[in-house]
């Protein structure tokens, strides 16, 4: 009962090693950026962490198109939990342990674990996907920079604790910031959907790179309204610019990708109300 | 800097516990009738959705009866315990009112396609499944199954949590309790996605040859866990 279609590669217009290097690149110049930016800048900098998760969205949607164009033989949707699944455990450890380098070891333990998958996948379990292990890496990397740009975009850093002077807080840090209250709930799945739900959207023998990116960055700036709505309580990250970008960002790419889907269909036609009682006597 | 060599040497006991778990997590997700997308549509035998999404629900309410448990006791036995029966429960509530909408609500007899005889109650099988279609609903023996699934996960994922909850630290217990359980649910997702693709997406239960597999994606569960564990203890360990 394959979910993905047709076993084969899916054809792309954008190759994929632009797209690796925009999610990277992307993600980490906006996690970054956001980091420094909130310090010298000040609070309201904090949307540039959720640009970066949308980098690292596109890019996560992008894999799991490839891979998912193989047939998982389970729904699409496995392979975006594996990929927050795996996100958050080297999230937490890179964060834990890497402090001004955080990010980059949680991308790289991120895609040790997804490659480990990947090759488990087809030596141990015969899934014969041959890009099953570069998809894997790339998919669980994305899933970390999604984690990790949406925590610096809900409380202005990457830190992982609290930063404390004279018996002060005066940071926030991602153990008591995200995961204590929860919010890394709503980073899972908000995160989680945004990577699995482009392609299971538009799955299909007509499904095209583009109309599923742009369902992908129109996903990920849903994430990034909801990690706004958060920072806009959180005591160190501003979240009105946050909700404000995500929903231009919203906008343009629903109207984008509502064009493709009407560039794709074979016809639109309006089929009217459904007739009511008098007029079917 | 963290003495990541000292973390290790001193906790490889939980490191080998959460290794278990996972393992366990992932045998049981094996016992669990999915169905996938063609039991939604009553086709198949199973409950009628992903693994993921089962074995997640099932095992997260166990996450939340071992938290309970362990706001009131330490003991070891009680909080796994009180996990895994969390656990069965909630995998019996789903399948119990699935059950419901396929007899009631779709119209069509419990029985399995892979079996001729139902290996618990000796039922006929063959002579209920409706013709193309790989079954319906939620046979004794796949019920059944599913209940030890689920415990198996339970137990497993509690086991996690505990295991995690066990490591020395310097953390405030809030904050350590929150990135325990969340580190426990994303193990929980990653040792409920490999055997989801070592059965292809749908399984009956025990009774499914599909079952023989399960060596495969405890292997597979076995070394991503293991890697995973001695992730989060050096993390966790470390604070």
């Amino acid at each position: 009962m394959s979910a993905g279609g047709g076993g084969g590669g899916a054809h792309a217009a954008i190759p994929q090693n632009n797209i690796i290097a925009f999610g990277i690149v992307g993600g980490l110049l906006g996690i970054y950026g956001a980091y420094f930016l909130v310090d010298i800048v000040g609070p309201y900098m904090s949307f540039l962490g959720a640009l970066g998760a949308i980098c690292g969205i596109v890019w996560g949607a992008a894999a799991v198109r490839r891979v998912a164009n193989y047939g998982l033989g389970t729904g699409v949707p496995s392979i975006g939990m594996l990929a927050l699944g795996i996100g958050i455990i080297a999230s937490t450890f890179g964060l834990a342990i890497g402090g001004i380098a955080g990010p980059v070891i949680a991308i790289v333990f991120a895609s040790l674990i997804g490659l480990v998958v990947g090759v488990l996948a087809n030596k141990v379990l015969n899934m014969g996907i041959p890009i099953m292990v570069q998809s894997m890496t790339e998919i669980a990397a994305a899933g970390a920079i999604t984690i990790v740009g949406l925590s610096t975009s809900m409380i202005g850093t990457f830190m992982f604790f609290d930063e404390v002077v004279n018996g002060v807080v005066v940071a926030q840090g991602v153990a008591t910031g995200v995961m204590t209250t929860g919010y890394i709930a709503v980073i899972f799945i908000a995160g989680g959907l945004a990577i699995l739900h482009p392609y299971n959207a538009n799955l299909g023998p007509d499904e095209k790179q583009d109309r599923t990116l742009a369902c992908a960055f129109e996903k990920g700036a849903i994430a990034m309204i909801v990690a706004g709505i958060v920072a806009t309580i959180t005591p160190f990250a501003s979240g009105s610019l946050t909700i404000l970008i995500g929903v231009a960002i919203w906008y343009v790419s629903f109207s984008g990708f509502y064009k493709l889907v009407k560039r794709d269909a074979y016809r639109i036609a309006g089929s009217g109300l459904l007739p009511s009682k008098e007029e079917l006597e | 800097m963290i003495d990541i060599v000292g973390i290790i040497t001193e906790d490889i006991l939980n490191i080998l516990l959460i290794t278990l778990g996972g393992v366990l997590i992932s045998l049981g997700v094996h016992l669990i009738p999915v169905g996938g997308a063609p039991a939604a549509m009553a086709q198949a035998t199973g409950v009628g959705t992903g693994t993921v999404q089962l074995a997640a629900g099932a095992g997260l309410t166990g996450l939340v009866t071992a938290g309970f448990m362990m706001n009131v006791t330490d003991s070891m036995g009680l909080i796994i315990a009180s996990g895994t029966v969390g656990a069965m429960i909630m995998i019996s509530v789903t399948m119990l009112v699935g059950q419901w909408i396929y007899v009631y609500g779709v119209g069509c007899p419990a029985a399995s396609a892979k079996v001729k005889y139902d290996p618990i109650t000796k039922d006929r099988q063959d002579l209920y499944v409706s013709q193309g279609t790989e079954g319906h609903a939620i046979p004794t023996a796949s019920f059944i199954s599913g209940i030890i699934g689920a415990g198996l996960g339970g137990f497993g994922g509690s086991l996690i949590y505990y295991s995690l909850l066990s490591i020395e630290n310097g953390l405030p217990e809030v904050d350590f309790i929150g990135i325990a359980s969340i580190f426990a649910i994303g193990l929980f997702f990653v040792n409920a996605v490999i055997p989801s693709y070592n059965i292809g997406g749908t399984i009956e239960g025990f009774h499914d040859p599909k079952f023989k597999r399960f060596p495969k994606a405890v292997v597979a569960s076995f070394v991503t866990t293991f890697l995973a564990a001695i992730m989060g203890v050096v993390a966790i360990g470390g604070m």
